[in-house]
């Protein structure tokens, strides 16, 4: 079998696709990490932006929405997610009409399913995420999602922010910076805040909400942690008590 | 900035109102303004007890004039006492907002002084939010039963949502358990605001300026008074149906007081949990309250509702689904309405067969039973089984709930009620 060897870009995946759509077994990854059997031939592949093209405007021949589902898809955490997206683009390129809801090929459901997952965690973390006030006026907020899901993030909060703030994926090492008008991203390392005055005092005024707000009478934790999962309570000072 | 026991007291009073939903509006964020409000919610934290906490819900005061039977804050009951003003409020909603720990507020409040004065200082709280501090959130008003028609228009231009909580099921119960409160001073505003927003769509006002762009909700407490599943249930329908609401939320019965008049013991959360299932099917697949209904006019406990109307209907059944009509495939037990959706797409790209079924979240363990695919069957014919296979099924939800029970937990994975 063949590995083609991908660095974590856009581009680079797309290249990718190019080499392997002629080959008739082969394995597209960007995982450092992966078993390999015996015999298995690895192929190094370096962005090329012309063949990178290409595969985008055949996507787009035959489904304008498809290259945005790919591009959503590879922030995946799933260490098969350039594979399942090269499945998918075969079977567009075969059905030479959009797929996207032909649930009865298991290449579309698979895709589906990662971007239900991204699409899941993006919305839980525009309700998860925790801003802290800094004394300058700017909002940090840290965080650690499963998923490379910053980009998405950022659109949501400038539009409901009148603050420059910050979110930061301290596993991923890269952060969304707004500064009022427009958002980037970039690499950071370790943030370092200086918190408001009354940053302290919402805080524990939120703490004590949280518990008054509660049913004591009618414990279902179960419930509360398959909603709100333990791995994300890090960030939340109403779970840091 | 407010005081930490007086929010205390003011959330702990707010807590039994059972709706907390942020969803339904598409207010957009101005220029230098803080918030919007997106459109299919957002949860913000959940608590121990597993209900989502979405907007900051407090009561301006709970000094109440009234004395509502059921409720911990009425006149007679003796609690600790508090009320915030306007500037308080808008403080903690903005500093939690900007921390992105709400997506807006719950406001509402006891009757202090009288009904208008108590209408006007929440009047004053929403317009300082909207103006002063350019908040663009969600803000849900508890309407004050008794207030002025003038006020509670004013009020609908500013918010998001409002409520009146019908909270007993008939008027008799109504009389007995909160006797100030008439069943006029909770339907008319209803129709005021249904007929503001009727006007509003009618002459294209612009979504800033138009009244409660999420609609108005209201609750019901099940198991406080006598009314049976197929009085509350008509009554749910006729509220969607002639006042425009947009949900009717159920709140099982606590015994928070003590009354010679009210139950000792709390109702079900299985009932509360079926009644969601039943609107659910009422407003989302098509069916007739009289339908899902038993002989004694009540729900089965055994079955979920549509379970136990296939049960009742099987010369029905089997359906073919690669030719059923979406309206059939809802009436499946197992197939739900994403999964009807899913099944209608998939037809298009060539047949289905048995297989495709569960990668399309079909619950087929309930389904088989019901359904044909090309033709073959793949459940169990005999009728008598069908109903044993899906009372072992059921028996495990029902001991979920059931046990949920018995340590007085309560089920909001049932507050969307999807069958
Ligand atoms: S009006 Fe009735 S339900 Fe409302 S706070 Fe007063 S006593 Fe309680």
């Amino acid at each position: 079998m063949k590995f083609f060897i991908c660095d974590d870009t856009p581009e680079s995946f797309f290249t990718a696709v190019f080499y392997a759509y002629s080959e008739s077994d082969c394995f597209i990854t960007s995982d450092k990490e992966i078993q390999l059997s015996l015999g298995s031939e690895i192929v190094q592949v370096h962005s090329d932006t012309e063949k990178c093209e290409r595969v985008r405007r055949g996507l787009y021949r035959y489904d304008n929405g498809a290259e945005n589902d790919i591009l959503k898809a590879l922030r995946s955490c799933n260490n098969r997610k350039e594979q399942i997206c090269f499945m998918y683009i075969k079977r567009l390129l075969e059905f030479k009409k959009s797929v996207r809801n032909a649930f009865n090929l298991s290449e579309v459901v698979e895709l589906n399913n990662i971007l239900y997952q991204i699409t899941e965690e993006t919305h839980r973390f525009t309700g998860f995420l925790r801003f802290k006030e800094n004394a300058n006026g700017t909002l940090y907020a840290p965080y650690s999602p499963d998923n490379d899901i910053t980009g998405l993030l950022m659109p949501h909060f400038a539009a409901r922010l009148n603050a420059p703030f910050v979110i930061h994926d301290v596993k991923r090492k890269i952060a969304g910076l707004y500064n009022g008008s427009t958002w980037i991203i970039t690499c950071v390392g370790d943030a370092e805040i200086c918190p408001s005055d009354s940053e302290r005092a919402f805080e524990s005024l939120w703490k004590k909400y949280y518990k008054a707000v509660n049913i004591k009478e009618r414990p279902h934790e179960k419930q509360m942690k398959s909603s709100m999962p333990v791995r994300y309570w890090k960030f939340l000072p109403e779970k840091n008590d | 900035m407010i005081d930490a026991e007086k929010l205390e007291i003011l959330t702990e009073s707010a807590k039994y109102d059972v709706s907390c939903s942020s969803s339904g509006s598409k207010r957009v964020n101005r220029a230098g303004g803080l918030g919007n409000a997106s459109v299919s919610g957002i949860c913000h934290s959940f608590t121990p007890d597993g209900r989502c906490i979405s907007l900051l819900k407090i009561l301006m005061s709970n000094d109440c004039i009234y004395d509502c039977e059921y409720c911990p804050n009425r006149r007679s009951a003796e609690v600790r006492r508090a009320t915030i003003t306007p500037t308080e409020i808008c403080e903690l909603v903005i500093g939690f907002y900007k921390r992105n720990y709400i997506e807006g507020l719950f406001l509402s409040s006891a009757v202090f002084g009288t009904p208008d004065r108590t209408m006007e200082l929440l009047i004053k709280t929403v317009e300082m939010l909207r103006h002063e501090y350019r908040f663009n959130g969600y803000i849900h008003l508890k309407g004050i039963p008794h207030a002025d028609d003038l006020l509670i228009m004013k009020a609908a231009r500013l918010v998001d949502r409002m409520s009146f909580n019908v909270e007993l099921p008939s008027e008799k119960s109504l009389k007995l358990l909160a006797p100030q409160k008439t069943k006029q001073s909770l339907l008319l505003p209803m129709k005021s605001l249904q007929n503001a927003m009727l006007y509003d769509k009618e002459n294209k006002v612009r979504r800033r300026d138009a009244v409660i762009p999420a609609g108005q909700t209201t609750q019901l407490i099940v198991g406080a008074s006598p009314e049976t599943d197929g009085q509350i249930l008509k009554l749910t329908e006729a509220l969607y149906r002639n006042m425009g609401l947009r949900r009717v939320y159920y709140s099982s019965y606590i015994p928070v007081v003590q009354s010679s008049l009210l139950p000792t013991v709390g109702a079900g959360l299985l009932r509360e949990h079926r009644l969601y299932q039943a609107d659910w099917l009422i407003r989302f697949y098509g069916f007739d309250v009289n339908e899902i209904l038993d002989e004694s006019e009540n729900l089965s406990m055994e079955y979920d509702p549509k379970c136990a109307w296939a049960l009742r209907n099987m010369h029905l059944f089997p359906i073919e689904v690669n030719t059923a009509p979406l309206a059939t495939l809802l009436r499946v037990p197992g197939i739900g309405a994403k999964s009807a959706y899913r099944i209608i797409e998939a037809r298009k790209y060539g047949k289905i067969d048995f297989e495709n079924l569960a990668k399309m979240r079909v619950v087929l363990k309930r389904a088989r039973h019901f359904i044909t695919c090309k033709g073959k069957f793949y459940g169990t014919e005999n009728s008598q089984q069908v109903k044993n296979c899906l009372l072992l099924e059921g028996k495990n939800e029902v001991n979920e709930q059931l046990s949920m029970f018995s340590e007085k937990s309560v089920a909001l994975s049932a507050l969307t009620g999807e069958v």
